[in-house]
C-alpha cells in the first residue's frame, strides 16, 4: 500500500533532465530514432546490428497499433528510450514501442484533414507536429498537454503543414504545402521552447531581392515553390539542406516565363539566421510539377582524390545529382531512370539540356518521368559499408495536359490542369542501388506487380535494406546485392518509410502502413 | 431565490468569453434568460413538479418518457426545439403542451440544456479571474494540472475542462471521492525484478505490460517478466476537499475559472474541410 500526500505528488515530475538534447540528435545513439530521417545526414542507415543477413528470416510481427480512422499513414516513427510518438493529421500517439501499448494520445480539434502527415519531431520533453490548419504544436512528450501553438500561415488562405519538422539546437525547423494551389512556400524556424518564430525564409523571391527576375511580371505573387518534406542538416557546417517544391500554375508555364527561382532547386541555409548559403536549381522553369523536395543525403566521399563534403540527390525529374554541399557546386548528373525524355543530359553547370517540344499541351503530350516523378516522397538510403546510394524508381511515363487556370486565393488548386499514366508506358516500381560517386547502377530490385510509390528506404548495418511496396509487402534485401531476404505482408498499402529502434538489448524495425503501426524483432525462442 | 442579476452576466457572458466550444449551432430562437445557475435552478424546480410523471426526476429515465439528460445525440438540442416542445407538445406522442407561462418553460428549456451542456455553455457564477488565482496559488492546483501548457503532469490536462466537462462533474472532481481511479492516473509503487522501486502513476496496463509517469517525470516501460510487485495506490491523489479547504468564495470562483477553459480555439472559426472548397 501506497500513501503519498498531495504536496509531496505537486513536487512530482519536475526533476526530470530534458529529454532529448541537440547533443543527442547529433550522437544519434542506433537505439533511438530522433528525427524523421533518424540522424540528422539523412542516410537512413541504422547502426544497430541485430538483425543482419544471417537471420532476417526469422524477423516476426511483435505488435501491432491501429490507428482509428487511418487509412494511409505516412508518418516515420520517432523512438527515444523506448518510446515511440507516431502521428497521423490532427494526431499523435505516444506507444511503448515495445509491446504497441498507448501511453498517451492526443487529438487537435476541428479535426481538418488535409494532405498526410509524415512525422513529429523531439527536443527536450516536447513533441513537435505540423497541422492541417498550418500549425507548429508542441505537445509535452509525458503527457500529450498542449504546450503552445505557433501559426506557420493562414488556413483560411488554403496551407498546411504536413513534413515532419526538424529539431536541431533549440529551434524547431517547420515547412509548409501546397505550392499547388499557387501559395508561395517559406521555411521557418522556431523557438524550440517557447514558439517563437526566429527566421523565415521565402521560397519566393520579392520585388527587390536575387531571383525575382526570374519571374515574369507578376507571377512570384503565386509562384508556389513549398517546402513539404523534410531536410537534412549538417551541425558542422550549422546549414540545413532542403528541397523547394514546384511553382504554380504547374502545367503552364507561359504565365510564368524564366526560371522560376527558388522553385525546384535545393537550398543550403543558416540554420541562425535563415539566410541562403547557395542554391542548386535542378528543373528550372518546370512545367511537369517535379517538386525537387526529394531528400538530400549528405556523405563525406574522397571525390576526384579529395574528401568531399557531398549531398546526394535523386530528383523527381528523373537525374541523380551529387553536389558539394559546402558551395553548391554540380560535381555529377547522371539518369537514374530509362524513361527519360525531356532532356538529353546536363550542362557542365547541372543545367538540364531540354528536348523542344516535350511539355504538356492543350491536348496533351507524352513525359517521361511522368508527374508521379522518377522518384518521391520516399526516403533515399545510403549505405557507408557497401558505399551504395539506394533510391526508389518509378519507371514510366505520363501524358501531360496544359490549360490556363486564375489563382483563386482560399486553398484551390492552381494546376492548370494535370497528367495521366501513359498507358503505352505503364508504371513500373523498382529499387536501385546507385554508386553513390557516378551515379552508376549496380543492382535492381524490380518490385513486380507495384505500379506505384509505397515505402522508402532503411538502410542497415547488418547489410540490409528493408523497401516496402503499395502492395503491402515489407522486403529485407541484401544491401549488397538486392537479393530480397526475407518479406512480410502487411495487408495495407505501404507509404511511410521503415525505421529501426532498439530497447532493452533488443532490435525492432518498425513501419506504418495503411492504418495500422507495426513492429518487427527476431524471433525469441522462449517458453 | 437569487434572480437579480443574472441578467446582466448573461449579456456579458459571449463578450468575455475567449471561444465557444461547440462550434456554430443552429440558429434559431436562444433562450432569452441564458443559462444561468440561477435560471437554472428554477428550472430544475419547475420541471422536478412538472415533468416528472413521465420523465424521471433530474433528467432520468421515467415511466413513460425518456431520459433527458445524457450524452447521448438528442434529437431536439437547440433552445428553440426545446421550447417548441415543452410549449406546443410533440404531436403523435403523449408529450403534451405545457400551460407554464413563457418565462416558465425558458427556465425548464435551460435547465434541460444544464444537464447536457458542458461547464462552459452553462457558465457559473463567480469570478473566473480570482478563480484563476485560486488555481495557481491558494489551492495549487498548478502542481499536478496543466491548463495552456503551464503547470504539472500528474493530473488531467485541463485546458479543455469547461468545454468537455458538465459543471455537476467539474464540482465533483473537488468535492466527490471518487468510486474509482480513472485510468492513467492510479498512483503506483512498480518494484522490478532488479530491485528497484519506481514511484509513479500508472498510464497504461496489462497482464503483460506497464506503462508508467515516473516521479522524476520520465516514461517507464515494463514487461511483466521486469515486474517483481506492483503495490498499487488505493486512492487518486486529487483532494476532494476543497469545499473544506477553500472559502464558498474561493471555491466558486475556482469552479468559475475552471468552467471557463475551452482550449479548443480554432472551433470558434466552425471551419470544415467543406468550407474550404474540398
Amino acid at each position: 500500500m501506497m500513501r503519498r500526500s498531495v504536496l509531496a505528488a505537486i513536487a512530482w515530475a519536475a526533476l526530470a533532465p530534458a529529454q532529448v538534447s541537440y547533443e543527442q540528435i547529433r550522437k544519434a545513439d542506433p537505439r533511438n530514432w530522433l528525427t524523421y530521417l533518424g540522424p540528422y545526414h539523412g542516410q537512413r542507415h541504422s547502426l544497430l546490428t541485430q538483425i543482419d543477413r544471417s537471420n532476417v528470416h526469422r524477423l516476426t510481427p511483435q505488435w501491432i497499433y491501429p490507428i482509428k480512422d487511418a487509412n494511409r499513414l505516412e508518418s516515420v516513427p520517432i523512438v527515444v528510450d523506448g518510446v515511440m510518438y507516431v502521428s497521423q493529421p490532427n494526431e499523435v500517439y505516444a506507444l511503448d514501442a515495445r509491446t504497441g501499448r498507448l501511453i498517451w494520445e492526443y487529438q487537435r480539434t476541428p479535426a481538418l484533414r488535409r494532405g498526410p502527415n509524415r512525422g513529429v519531431a523531439v527536443y527536450g520533453h516536447k513533441v513537435y507536429m505540423g497541422t492541417p490548419d498550418a500549425q507548429l504544436i508542441a505537445l509535452d512528450a509525458r503527457t500529450g498537454s498542449l504546450i503552445w501553438e505557433a501559426k506557420l500561415a493562414e488556413a483560411s488562405e488554403g496551407y498546411w503543414s504536413p513534413a515532419a519538422p526538424l529539431a536541431i539546437n533549440g529551434k524547431i525547423i517547420a515547412g509548409i504545402a501546397p505550392g499547388d494551389h499557387g501559395l508561395n512556400g517559406f521555411l521557418d524556424a522556431y523557438d524550440a521552447e517557447t514558439g517563437k518564430r526566429l527566421w523565415r525564409w521565402n521560397a519566393i523571391p520579392g520585388p527587390g531581392e536575387p531571383g525575382h527576375e526570374t519571374w515574369a511580371g507578376d507571377s512570384w505573387k503565386t509562384g508556389g515553390g513549398d517546402t513539404w518534406l523534410t531536410g537534412t542538416y549538417d551541425p558542422e557546417l550549422n546549414t540545413l539542406y532542403w528541397g523547394i517544391g514546384n511553382p504554380a500554375p504547374d502545367f503552364d508555364g507561359d504565365v510564368r516565363k524564366g526560371d522560376n527561382l527558388y522553385t525546384e532547386c535545393m537550398v543550403a541555409l543558416d540554420a541562425d539566421t535563415g539566410k541562403m548559403k547557395w542554391f542548386f536549381q535542378f528543373t528550372p522553369h518546370d512545367v511537369h510539377d517535379w517538386d525537387a523536395v526529394e531528400i538530400p543525403v549528405l556523405v563525406d566521399l574522397p571525390y576526384q582524390g579529395k574528401m568531399r563534403k557531398l549531398l546526394l540527390h535523386a530528383d523527381r525529374n528523373g537525374f541523380y545529382y551529387v553536389l558539394d554541399r559546402v558551395t553548391g557546386e554540380f560535381l555529377k548528373g547522371v539518369p537514374f531512370v530509362k524513361l527519360l525524355n525531356w532532356a538529353s543530359g546536363l550542362t557542365e553547370k547541372g543545367r538540364p539540356i531540354r528536348v523542344p517540344g516535350v511539355e504538356p499541351t492543350l491536348r496533351g503530350n507524352k513525359v517521361c518521368p511522368a508527374t508521379a516523378g522518377a522518384t518521391n516522397w520516399m526516403s533515399p538510403a545510403y549505405n557507408p559499408d557497401t558505399n551504395l546510394f539506394y533510391v526508389v524508381a518509378q519507371e514510366g511515363c505520363g501524358i501531360s495536359f496544359k490549360g490556363r487556370d486564375t489563382f483563386r486565393p482560399g486553398g484551390f488548386p492552381f494546376m492548370a490542369t494535370g497528367y495521366i499514366e501513359d498507358p503505352e508506358e505503364p508504371w513500373q516500381m523498382h529499387v536501385r542501388a546507385l554508386d553513390p560517386l557516378t551515379g552508376e547502377l549496380k543492382w535492381n530490385y524490380l518490385q513486380k506487380g507495384s505500379k506505384r510509390y509505397g515505402a522508402g528506404l532503411l538502410s542497415t548495418a547488418g547489410g540490409l535494406l528493408f523497401a516496402g511496396d503499395d502492395q503491402g509487402f515489407l522486403t529485407a534485401l541484401d544491401a549488397a546485392t538486392g537479393r530480397p531476404l526475407w518479406h512480410f505482408n502487411l495487408g495495407m498499402r505501404i507509404s511511410a518509410s521503415p525505421m529501426s529502434y532498439s530497447f532493452q538489448g533488443r532490435q525492432y524495425i518498425a513501419i506504418t502502413a495503411g492504418s495500422n503501426v507495426v513492429a518487427f524483432a527476431l524471433f525469441e525462442d522462449k517458453k | 431565490m437569487r434572480t437579480g442579476f443574472p441578467l446582466l452576466i448573461v449579456l456579458l457572458l459571449p463578450l468575455l468569453s475567449p471561444a465557444q466550444p461547440g462550434g456554430a449551432r443552429r440558429a434559431g430562437k436562444t433562450n432569452p434568460l441564458g443559462l444561468t445557475e440561477a435560471v437554472i435552478a428554477e428550472g430544475r424546480q419547475l420541471y422536478n413538479r412538472s415533468c416528472t410523471m413521465c420523465h424521471g426526476l433530474d433528467g432520468e429515465l421515467g415511466d413513460r418518457a425518456p431520459a433527458l439528460k445524457g450524452t447521448r445525440r438528442f434529437r431536439r438540442s437547440s433552445d428553440e426545439d426545446l421550447f417548441d416542445a415543452v410549449k406546443h407538445g410533440i404531436q403523435g406522442t403523449l408529450m403534451p403542451a405545457s400551460p407554464l407561462p413563457e418565462n416558465d418553460v425558458w427556465k425548464i428549456v435551460a435547465y434541460i440544456r444544464s444537464m447536457r451542456a458542458s461547464a462552459f455553455d452553462a457558465p457559473l457564477e463567480g469570478d473566473p479571474e480570482k478563480g484563476r488565482a485560486v488555481f495557481w496559488e491558494t489551492a495549487g492546483c498548478g502542481g499536478c494540472h496543466m491548463i495552456q501548457g503551464r503547470g504539472g503532469l500528474l493530473g488531467p490536462d485541463l485546458s479543455n475542462a469547461g468545454g468537455e466537462r458538465t459543471t455537476l462533474s467539474l464540482r465533483e472532481a473537488l468535492t466527490k471521492p471518487r468510486p474509482h481511479i480513472p485510468p492513467g492516473y492510479r498512483p503506483a509503487n512498480v518494484v522490478t525484478s532488479a530491485g528497484e522501486t519506481v514511484e509513479g502513476m500508472i498510464k497504461n496496463e496489462h497482464n503483460f505490460s506497464l506503462q508508467m509517469l515516473s516521479r522524476d517525470g520520465r516514461l517507464r516501460l515494463f514487461t511483466a517478466e521486469e515486474i517483481r510487485r506492483i503495490d498499487y495506490g488505493e486512492r487518486s491523489l486529487m483532494p476532494t476537499d476543497w469545499e473544506q479547504r477553500l472559502t464558498p468564495e474561493q471555491f466558486r470562483n475556482l469552479l468559475a475559472f475552471l468552467s471557463r477553459q475551452a482550449a479548443a480555439r480554432i472551433r470558434e472559426q466552425g471551419m470544415a474541410e467543406e468550407d474550404l472548397g474540398r
